[in-house]
């Protein structure tokens, strides 16, 4: 039965690593010559000479593009040594576009070995996961960055090597040699990381992390104090020796390699055209490179892996907790770091892609294996429940479901016709008369074939589109960054809205707080008026030039309040920050409410207990309060959540079209608007899409509540 | 107890106040911004520079928006209209909620689960996503510019969160009461009307407020449908005045905000345990 399984699990792994190599020599073979990578085959060009001369002490003055170390670009200089020499790259600045005429053989050597070190990758994934390694084999950013001649690949193997030998290290329990081997080729391996490219390095602070968060009684058994600092020391030691452009003259030139990075974000031209928001990062995970080139990439699942990896994230830090430190390690970093290239994504994806194998099988593995042994177990099952009230209950039915029929569900299947045709404000009229049913029948039954349409539509025949309607729909969203933002928005806003509304409600419920019920009172109106009024209300405050706040630094200049944050409109982090604001207003005094009610159950003999064993204020909040609100915050901040995900009023009155998916649709659909109106095949795209994710909400919701009460686990095994 | 004592509580106390203060100061603020340009007299367009307080305390605008608060249309005539939709609209979707929040409830048949499933789904989805196909249905059925369009569509946002929430109301009701009620021969209408009714009445009204409210605050898919002046409510009124900018002095703007809001305002503030209770999706219960 193990043999079966280990057999089931390489078969699975060789597939993966096959569709991994596969899309990688597609890409390799057909991607267009990319920025930077006339730069890094320059640097393997002088390394591969170097060899080829035997001039071994050149290693020590060599290495152009100093801002980063050496490995990788010594390795793509040995992948140059069976091609015969070509002349220098010449050494452009940095604002240069892509240089088309680098040689292709040499080009094509590199990039076949960072792309073999992309497959590595893969089968390493896969050995944990073999879902997880799949999903990193089609990860088209993934594909496109381990295939080019860049220095992604190197670090992101050995990065991930870093971990898995770490947790080979936890899971050995017997033998201390393995142990030591296993810790020695962790440090070996994060050496090689830091090395290869700096960035890559912050895995060595989530393992570090895990270790020191490691429950107590684990510690011991797993050496002594020292160990972690052994640990990095060596791989220091490692860093150093894989750097020889170290060896001359270490500190300085360690320094102004790292500090390169200072100047260049602060100066260079093409950082400050790019322009990019300060949560671009977040913004490429739910982007596709296949927008740039389609014929390169056969799978654009990028921004799905995201979304799935969002649900996976629980899971992934109860089995290993170490990947979401890498992961939240790497978000912030990128989130602080000034330069946002696409590339860096590469730092996160195998996280991710583990974190949505998690999601995935959370959503789809979990409630099939459920079926399937349910079916299984068909015969056990005892006689049926009890009957069905047929007859009892159809009186009851019977008039709410036509009318939840007609004017609920009708629409929504009808909706869902209308995003696959091309209806718009102009062809109303046929849509009307039943076009949209004449044309899907048309379209489905391969009557009428498929006919592209120039977006936005204009014209006053319906077609039937198909899926293709959404390719440039997702294409719109992935480019404007409207899911990532809206997805950004929920999440900061809901946690600041609980923040306040927690602290709001433990400060009402102190003992001796006067004007307890005045101030609960004022708190609440927030909540008591219409979003709509409250959005109003808020312009009221932060419109430019007619607003209190223009107003007020009008006349009192930049010394008055928040004045930073009157020119709001032309950046879009204050933006946020504005929406934020109001997001905090309306939706804090909710969730004071269901923790005040939570509050009102704590007896206070618990209190009292827990100031008897000695706990202070801050332990009783976190191990006392904090827990007994849990069971009424988190419905409230689920609720919280998706209002703010829907919330449309806000961005509609602060003219920010296309904040949210719901204000992008009701402005592509509204018939007189500003914006590219009267698409009203496009905003039911976009409502199929919201539709889609909140039912993977609901649905992760239900299988968390499971997973939680024990549900279906047990029959698992 | 010591002074040192009594000194470190009155501190905190302070200290306590302050905070609240602030908070209290983020809530008012946005709702004092418009106060105070509801009472300036002395506004004749938008406001030019910075005040705390009114220049010149009046009620000048509340009287002008009560006068002509859009086009030739008379207060009168757009209150009528909100109440008009807000109310038909609760109503619909409290009856019909109401008959399958029941069945949901009680009874077991077939399906049950999925349509719960398909209830709590609608029930989050925002209200743009119905709006494209009962804007071609509406206008299919020559409705699309009247207020029963408006009824409609507006029945149709409040629906699924009356199920959701009635069922969890018509659960709160014990069992036990409708069987002893059975037994005492009364037939199942009976029994629902004279028992079960009354006893899930805070549900229904909550339940009820919600979608009047939903109704009666909602102007943007209102301005997708209605065309003609005298079918519009309050709340479109409002925005309209709000698209028009500068057109008319903003201490009417102001005003007309402030005026709108008091219902909601006063109906959450008597409710409010109710209304949160019923708003966690019956989490409370």
């Amino acid at each position: 039965m193990r043999y079966r399984k280990l057999a089931v699990q390489i078969v699975l792994m060789l597939l993966v690593v096959g569709l991994s190599g596969f899309l990688r020599w597609k890409a390799v073979n057909t991607l267009g010559i990319d920025y930077d990578e006339d730069d890094y085959l320059r640097a393997a060009q002088q390394f591969s000479t170097l060899i080829k001369t035997r001039d071994f002490a050149g290693f020590l003055e060599t290495n152009y593009r100093p801002e980063h170390p050496q490995l990788s670009k010594i390795l793509l200089g040995l992948s140059l040594l069976p091609e015969k020499d070509y002349p220098l790259v010449q050494d452009s600045p940095t604002t240069a576009g892509p240089n088309v005429f680098l040689p292709r053989p040499l080009v094509k050597n590199a990039r076949m070995l960072n792309a073999a070190f992309g497959v590595a990758s893969t089968a390493a994934i896969s050995v944990l996961n073999p879902i997880g390694g799949l999903l990193q084999a089609v990860h088209s950013f993934n594909v496109k960055y381990t295939s080019e001649v860049m220095l992604e690949s190197v670090p992101a193997f050995t990065s991930f090597m870093v971990v898995l030998f770490y947790l080979l290290w936890r899971k050995e329990k017997v033998s201390r040699r393995r142990q030591t081997t296993w810790l020695i080729l962790s440090a070996v391996f994060l050496g090689l990381t830091a090395a290869s490219k700096y960035m890559y390095a912050i895995v060595g602070a989530a393992v570090f992390l895990d270790w020191l968060l490691l429950p107590r009684q684990e510690k011991p058994a797993r050496g002594a104090k020292w160990l972690p600092a052994l640990w990095v020391l060596s791989a220091l030691l490692v860093f150093f020796i894989t750097f020889p452009y170290l060896w001359k003259d270490p500190i300085p030139r360690l320094l102004d390699s790292v500090f390169y990075h200072v100047r260049y974000s602060t100066g260079a031209a093409e950082v400050q055209s790019a322009n990019y928001p300060v949560w671009q990062p977040i913004n490429w995970l739910f982007f596709s490179p296949k927008i740039w080139e389609s014929d390169a990439f056969i799978f654009a699942l990028d921004p799905l892996i995201t979304l799935l990896a969002l649900f996976g994230l629980v899971r992934l830090w109860k089995k290993y907790r170490v990947f979401v430190l890498w992961l939240m390690i790497g978000i912030v970093f990128l989130l602080f770091w000034p330069t946002k290239w696409p590339q860096y994504t590469i730092l996160l994806t195998a996280p991710i892609c583990l974190a949505a194998a998690e999601g995935l099988d959370l959503l789809v593995g979990t409630p099939l294996r459920g079926l399937f042994t349910r079916w299984k177990h068909r015969s056990e099952e005892t006689a049926k429940p009890a009957k069905y009230e047929f007859r009892k209950v159809l009186p009851w039915l019977i008039p709410g479901l036509i009318f939840f029929t007609l004017f609920t569900l009708v629409p929504l299947f009808y909706q869902f016709g209308v995003s696959l045709t091309d209806s718009n404000s102009n062809s109303l009229r046929e849509a009307m008369q039943g076009g949209i049913s004449r044309v899907l029948a048309g379209g489905i039954s391969g009557n009428q074939p498929v006919s592209l349409q120039e977006f936005p539509y204009t014209s006053n025949l319906l077609h039937y589109l198909g899926f293709s309607n959404f390719i440039p729909l997702i294409q719109y969203l992935e480019q404007t960054g409207v899911f990532s933002y809206n997805l950004i928005w929920t999440l900061l806003s809901v946690l600041l809205q609980t923040t306040l509304g927690v602290s709001a409600a433990l400060l009402l419920w102190q003992k001796r707080a006067r004007f307890r019920s005045f101030w609960q009172a004022l708190f609440i109106l927030p909540w008591a008026i219409p979003e709509m009024i409250g959005a109003l209300m808020w312009r009221n405050v932060f419109l430019p030039e007619t607003g209190w706040l223009a107003l007020g630094v009008a006349k009192y200049g930049s010394s008055f309040p928040f004045a930073f944050l009157a020119d709001w409109q032309n950046t879009p982090e204050k933006t946020l920050v504005i929406l934020l604001i109001a997001g905090l207003w309306y939706g804090f005094p909710f969730i004071m409410l269901a923790a005040s009610a939570g509050l009102k159950f704590i007896p206070a003999e618990v209190m009292d207990a827990a100031s008897i064993d000695g706990a202070g204020g801050w332990q009783r909040l976190r191990h006392v309060v904090l827990p007994l609100l849990a069971p009424l915050v988190l419905p409230a901040m689920i609720l919280r959540a998706i209002f703010t995900f829907n919330q449309f009023y806000l961005f509609q009155a602060f003219y920010q079209f296309s904040g949210t998916l719901a204000t992008l649709s009701y402005n592509f659909f509204n018939t007189t608007g500003y914006f590219i109106h009267g698409q009203f095949s496009i905003s039911a795209a976009v409502n199929m899409i919201t539709l889609v994710i909140l039912l993977i909400f609901v649905l992760f919701f239900i299988q968390l509540e499971k997973d939680i009460n024990g549900g279906t686990h047990a029959v698992e095994n | 107890m010591g002074g040192r004592m009594r000194l470190k509580t009155k501190l905190n106390q302070v200290a306590l106040q302050l905070v609240l203060l602030v908070i209290g100061l983020f809530v008012v603020l946005p709702i004092w911004g418009i106060l105070r340009l509801a009472l300036d007299g002395s506004l004749h367009s938008r406001a030019t520079s910075f005040r705390l307080f009114p220049q010149t305390w009046s009620l000048t605008g509340l009287l002008k928006v009560l006068e002509s608060p859009y086009q030739s249309v008379v207060f009168s005539r757009l209150l009528i209209n909100s109440l008009l939709v807000s109310i038909s609209a609760a109503l619909l979707a409290i009856i019909f909620g109401m008959m399958l929040a029941y069945a949901m409830a009680r009874f077991r048949f077939p399906g049950k689960k999925l349509g719960m499933t398909v209830v709590l789904l609608t029930a989050i989805l925002p209200p743009i996503a119905f709006v494209i196909p009962l804007y071609v249905l509406m206008s299919a059925l020559h409705l699309r510019t009247t207020l029963l369009a408006l009824v409609l569509v507006y029945a149709v946002f409040g629906l699924p969160f009356c199920i959701w929430n009635l069922r969890a109301g018509f659960l709160a009701v014990s069992k036990e009461v409708e069987e002893a009620a059975y037994l005492d021969g009364a037939g199942p209408w009976a029994t629902f009307i004279r028992i079960v009714l009354p006893l899930a009445s805070p549900s229904i009204f909550v339940a009820g407020m919600i979608s009047f409210l939903l109704a009666y605050s909602e102007f943007a898919i209102g301005w997708l449908f209605v065309e003609k002046a005298s079918n519009v409510t309050l709340s479109m009124a409002v925005y309209a005045m709000v698209q028009s900018g500068n057109a008319q002095p903003w201490n009417m703007l102001g005003s007309f905000i402030i005026l709108i809001s008091i219902p909601a305002v006063v109906i959450f503030l008597l409710f409010q345990a109710l209304i949160v209770k019923r708003m966690m999706f019956g989490y409370l219960d």
